[in-house]
């Protein structure tokens, strides 16, 4: 199979910007990732946009402010998951022939609060019912596997108090601002036992990548990243009660999609859990990145309490999670939240990520999980 | 004298095919399932397919009205989108509740304090709100016995 590469990254910083439009927020992060990769628009010979809230194809009109080439460009949508799923059909369409360079852009604006219901594909009923409330679906999760083995509101706080930290070294984030415990356990409860610090805020901003097959990307970059693996699953029947679900089986049980996730990616990167430098976990609520560090085995099932308490996942640690500061102080622009997990991954691997760089990051690992289970995973090698 | 008579006001369900009929006395009416006639595989309301084996070949299947409480949360804000619930919001419980055939179903409960996972639950189908044209919504929740 053909091998693929990152030859350049960009980000536009995660937060709200009224001022400025979501092709201006695209626009920004697309021209840093060109000008990372040195590589002018008019070289590039497919694009693919993520995104969920944003018009019938956003990405064309991110091609048309860049010059209208007339290249192909196809806006991608899964849920939390659209980023990932951009990432894919760039590196498919690398491997296949149908090009040898191509740009991914995830981009996003929402509105503050809680996400409207009938995008997300609450149906009405939910909706009168108000059974609409999507942290809700996580605070379920949360309390069942609490009530199984023994996690607590305080190994909950502890990843929030984490990735608020690393937060502070990270301009592109929403809030840079570190919180006591003391401020996490007191701030107000969500859908318990879920606080509002411990949750992320859907938001805005836009991510962007150069992809080039690798035997290519020496034209580029003498720092080329590899793409080791990227894969995306749909749930197995009854295997996860993600919003908008309104039933499960309580006969059948299957894998987690973040369990079956990890063994693709982890069998087509050709590594083990404990080989992974530094991974970026969806933590749109804290005790979901609990629930990623089991799933992609960096501890065993209902053992991530105990690898919050020893500190495994900090900067400095054995496995770092989300030295970005994570979404819950980024936010989360559905589209952009991926492909930012992957270019904060990139700096890790280059080692330019300053103050919150992980020492020798050789292999990075960007999860994401959403709506309707999608799940997806990107790991990448220098 | 027609002029005193109160006009009696239609009952329709929040969603068709998730109740047993007739919507009244509401007393008596229960969750109506779906049960895969291949797996045996059981859903709310009527299936279109079975999620678990494919199968098309569906019969219909009365709910039970107990239930044990499998996981929950508390509803603390009010929900987005165009809640029927009261106003001004008071905060509710929400949880999964496991049906002796086989499904965990998610519903609103009467409670929001002093949950517990594995308490035993009982069905409440209650008149949610007036639609336009009139007629009582009717919906579900359920509540600590």
């Amino acid at each position: 199979m053909k091998e693929v590469a990152i030859v350049g990254a960009g980000i536009h910083k995660f937060g709200r910007f009224p001022d400025e439009s979501p092709i201006q927020i695209a626009l920004e992060a697309v021209r840093m990732a060109l000008q990372d990769a040195n590589i002018p628009w008019k070289a590039i010979e497919m694009a693919y946009c993520a995104r969920c809230y944003l018009p019938a194809s956003t990405g064309a009109r991110i091609g048309a402010a860049l010059g209208k080439t007339g290249i192909s460009i196809i806006d991608v949508e899964s849920a939390c998951a659209s980023g990932a799923v951009a990432i894919r059909q760039g590196v498919l369409a690398i491997q296949s022939g149908a090009c040898d360079v191509c740009v991914v852009v995830g981009v996003e604006k929402m509105p503050r609060g809680f996400m409207e219901p009938t995008t997300l594909g609450f149906e009405p009923w939910q909706v009168y019912m108000g059974l609409t409330t999507n942290p809700s679906y996580w605070a379920m999760n949360a309390r069942r596997h609490m009530h199984e083995y023994g996690i607590t509101e305080m190994h909950i706080a502890k990843v929030a108090y984490k990735n608020h930290r690393n937060s502070v070294h990270n301009p592109y984030a929403m809030y840079q601002k570190a919180f006591t415990m003391e401020e996490i356990l007191n701030s107000p409860v969500v859908c318990s036992p879920t606080r509002l610090l411990e949750i992320c805020a859907p938001n805005e901003g836009a991510a962007a990548l150069v992809l080039c097959a690798s035997e290519k990307a020496h034209k580029y970059t003498s720092k080329p990243i590899t793409i080791a693996a990227c894969v995306h699953s749909l749930p197995l029947y009854a295997s996860d009660f993600r919003g908008p679900i309104y039933q499960l089986s309580a006969k059948v049980s299957n894998p987690n999609p973040g369990v079956v996730s990890a063994k693709k990616a982890y069998e087509q990167a050709g590594i083990s859990p404990k080989d992974v430098s530094v991974a970026e976990v969806q933590d749109t609520d804290a005790f979901n990145e609990l629930i990623h560090y089991e799933e992609l085995g960096f501890c065993g099932p209902g053992e991530s309490g105990r690898l919050i308490d020893e500190g495994a996942t900090e900067i400095g640690g054995r496995i770092p999670v989300n030295a970005s500061g994570g979404l819950i102080s980024k936010g989360e622009p559905i589209g952009a939240s991926h492909v930012g997990q992957m270019v904060d991954l990139v700096w890790q691997l280059r080692g330019q990520n300053g103050p919150r760089q992980v020492a020798n990051a050789r292999v990075g690992l960007g999860l994401v999980t959403g709506a309707m289970g999608h799940s997806a995973i990107t790991i990448i090698k220098r | 004298m027609p002029g005193n008579e109160k006009a009696q006001k239609k009952q329709v369900p929040i969603k068709e095919g998730f109740f047993t009929m007739p919507l009244s006395p509401l007393e008596n009416v229960r969750l109506n399932g779906s049960k895969c006639r291949k797996c045996g595989e059981v859903f709310l309301g009527k299936a279109i397919g079975c999620e678990n084996c494919g199968s098309a070949d569906m019969e219909e299947l009365p709910l039970s009205k107990r239930g044990k409480l499998y996981t929950y949360t508390v509803i603390e804000h009010r929900p987005p989108g165009d809640y029927k619930g009261p106003d001004p919001f008071v905060p509710f419980g929400e949880g999964f509740v496991e049906l002796p055939e086989g499904l965990r179903i998610v519903a609103p409960l009467t409670e929001s304090k002093n949950l517990k996972i594995g308490m035993d639950l009982e069905l409440v189908v209650h008149k949610l709100f007036e639609d336009a044209n009139g007629n009582e919504v009717i919906a579900y929740k359920f509540k600590p016995v």
